[in-house]
């Protein structure tokens, strides 16, 4: 490896080891410095191939750094450090250390130049958000946890198997654009594991479901890294795949419908994670350099604002212990700050001009527009709206207002106040970057993998989306009524594991106990026990009258030479040395006379 | 009391903030309306953008059809209570 390059993702994974060992503020400056140093590394770095090694015959490239990977390597080291600002309170290293392993193997698959490389960040990045949701420390959490770690085992062997086929067929582990294999079953399965992890419905049901479950601090790191490192795989390997338009796009409606009905706060949030990644699998889809930029330049947006909304309402549930909708209200009294900082966060991923959703939004629905794909447009605009309705109207509204504006007198006041103030640094320091992005749309596009000249602040653009945003809210005024959160859950496709494996169990402890204990017990006791049983029997026989008795006689020898040479051992030294003599004397005869 | 409880709970600033929330509705629409004309230098994708007001109308039909299709698909099928996998809180072993 190239002394002179250092592996950002490494330096996470290996650096986050030295936590444990520090306390109070060197364990805090540590937790900062290490996602801090991973950024620097990162925006020093320069395109090229670093960290080339040789396994198995094939180069196994840690460091393809490009104008793709490097712009995905910025936002995630800076999510990193962000992420890292709003859990520096927690005192839980088993977190701290989870987290910044999961960032670095984002990183590592953000760098991975072979598939080798890229299937072991990708396992370490499940194992270890596995236990961020695992930290949540609840029975459901728990549960939930062990179901997000078996959905992405099984998408890892689909991985694995689709990489294996691959490699067999081609002789090679290089991973690039995978288009001259299309329809092979190795790719097949490829775009199965990455679709898998980029949530893409009926596979994307893990991330509602564990989402919510994650630590206050760990679901922060969770909605950035591996829904996102999917979509650059995606990019990476399967551009212009026509398939990933239509998912996209029914992708982006169905995070949106499923959003409608939901009560908890983060899995509302957690379906506009599908929705807003619809729009990523959609550019992927288009694969023009206008969409690919544009899927490009929405992921990186999205990262920061979809952590601050995480953040927003992660801090909700730190004070007030409340998750779902239907228990809060009238936090804007006591919580004024993150209300600011979440609306923000709802602005800019409601793609409102001079934030950041609109600059990297509108890309990609101008590149559908630009290929003549009626349909998709409108689906995706539909989305938009929302996306504006839930996270922008919705959440906030039932969050912070709520009863206590409407209905003076209400149910009981929810107690809140402000978060710690390094949640609120974090948060604010989101909110600036998705300004920033809205509004110096050119800087950001600089550094997208293809040249841009798009320009997202037209005249027309700007009408639009007021238009669509404005009468979106009279929408929602309007059918208020309708929209009060319900105590209820959705059904969705883990339903098919949750409840399936119900009716596996029955099966196994109903039919299949009865077969195994009644046919298959049978069956093994008369070939297998039986004559195990006789040939033990003999063995026994064998080991009782011969072996034992042989034992037994080399016991009685011993004995009897002992009783014999007893009176030698009279315990007085001279005899001893009589004996001794007589030894030394009769080995120099046999040594003077046998030779 | 802040500005912003000031604003909401008394009932005249309320309504007053109303009207000026369905004023500003009326502004974006007109907006909408006449400075692409009197501008005309964007190109649209498709003949359907050119509608009057087409982003508040588009806006305001999405909205309200997310919200009764999506409350229609869930009252028939998806939303169940919430214990619909087994309270989460206690032991699945049976």
């Amino acid at each position: 490896m190239n002394v002179e390059w250092i592996h950002p993702g490494l330096l996470l994974i290996l650096g986050a080891w030295v936590l444990p060992f520090l306390k109070g503020r060197a364990k805090q400056a540590a937790m900062l410095i290490l996602p801090g140093a991973a950024l620097i590394d990162c925006l020093l770095m320069t395109p090229g191939t670093y960290g080339v090694t040789s396994l198995l015959g094939q180069d196994v490239v840690f460091g393809r750094a490009d104008s793709l990977s490097l712009i995905f390597s910025y936002v995630f080291s800076l999510l990193a450090l962000l992420g890292m600002i709003y859990a520096l309170h927690v005192d839980d290293d088993t977190q701290h250390v989870a987290a910044l392993t999961y960032a670095g193997g984002a990183l590592g698959v953000t760098f991975a130049g072979d598939f080798l490389s890229l299937y072991v960040f990708w396992e370490l990045m499940a194992i270890s958000s596995a236990l961020l949701v695992w930290l949540g420390r609840e029975r459901s959490a728990v549960a939930a946890g062990f179901r997000y770690l078996l959905v992405h085992v099984f998408g890892g062997l689909i991985l694995l198997a689709g990489i294996i086929i691959h490699w067999s067929q081609t002789g090679s582990l290089a991973f690039g654009d995978m288009e001259a294999f299309s329809g092979g079953l190795g790719w097949a399965l490829i775009l199965t594991a990455f679709l898998l992890n980029a949530a893409v419905p009926p596979l994307g049901a893990w991330l509602p479901d564990a989402y919510p479950q994650a630590t206050v601090t760990g679901a922060v790191f969770m909605t950035a890294f591996t829904t996102k490192s999917a979509v650059y795989v995606l990019i990476r390997g399967f551009p212009g795949t026509d398939l990933l338009i239509w998912l996209g796009a029914a992708m982006a409606i169905y995070g949106v419908v499923y959003a409608v009905l939901e009560n908890d706060a983060r899995r509302l949030l957690a379906y506009h994670i599908i929705s807003q990644v619809g729009y990523m699998v959609c550019g992927v889809g288009i694969g023009t350099e206008l969409a690919i930029n544009g899927a490009t330049a929405h992921a990186f947006a999205h990262i920061l604002y979809k952590a601050l909304l995480f953040m927003g309402a992660g801090a909700v549930l730190q004070m007030t212990g409340r998750r779902k909708l239907n228990e809060m209200g009238g936090l804007y009294k006591t919580m004024p700050l993150t209300l600011g900082l979440y609306m923000i966060g709802g602005f800019a991923i409601s793609a409102v001009p001079l934030f950041s959703g609109f600059v990297s939004k509108s890309m990609v629905v101008s590149a559908a527009g630009e290929e003549h794909l009626g349909a998709v447009f409108l689906m995706l605009t539909l989305a938009s709206a929302g996306t504006f309705l839930h996270t922008g109207l919705k959440l906030p509204y039932y969050m912070f207002f709520g009863r206590e504006a409407c209905r003076p007198g209400g149910p009981e006041r929810v107690e809140g106040r402000e978060p710690p103030r390094n949640m609120l640094v974090a948060m604010a320091l989101a909110a600036v970057a998705c300004i920033l992005l809205g509004v110096l749309p050119e800087t950001f596009y600089r550094h997208l993998p293809y040249f841009s000249d798009y320009v997202p602040y037209t005249l027309q653009h700007v009408t639009n989306a007021l238009g669509m945003l404005s009468f979106t809210a009279l929408g929602f005024f309007l059918l208020l009524k309708h929209l009060d959160p319900e105590p209820t859950i959705s059904l969705d496709t883990d339903w098919f594991y949750r409840r399936g494996s119900t009716g596996l169990m029955k099966l196994i402890k109903g039919p299949l106990t009865r077969l195994e204990y009644g046919f298959v017990g049978e069956i093994y006791e008369f070939a297998i026990q039986r004559p195990v049983l006789g040939i033990a029997e003999r063995l026994r026989r064998f080991d009782s009258r011969i072996v034992d008795s042989s034992l037994v006689g080399v016991g009685r020898l011993t004995r009897s030479l002992g009783l014999v040479l007893k009176p030698a051992i009279s315990g007085q030294t001279q005899h001893y040395g009589l004996i001794m003599a007589v030894g030394i004397l009769a080995l120099v005869a046999l040594v003077v006379f046998a030779l | 009391m802040s500005f912003l409880e000031r604003q909401l709970e008394d009932p005249v600033r309320f309504a007053r903030l109303k009207r000026w929330f369905y004023i500003g509705l009326a502004v974006v629409v007109l907006v909408e309306i006449v400075l692409p004309r009197l501008f005309h230098a964007d190109h649209a994708h498709f003949p359907f953008e050119n509608f009057p007001a087409w982003g508040a109308l588009y806006g305001f039909v999405s909205c309200v059809a997310i919200i009764v299709v999506s409350k229609l698909i869930g009252k028939w099928w998806l939303m169940r209570p919430e214990d619909h996998y087994g309270d989460p809180d206690e032991d699945r072993d049976d």
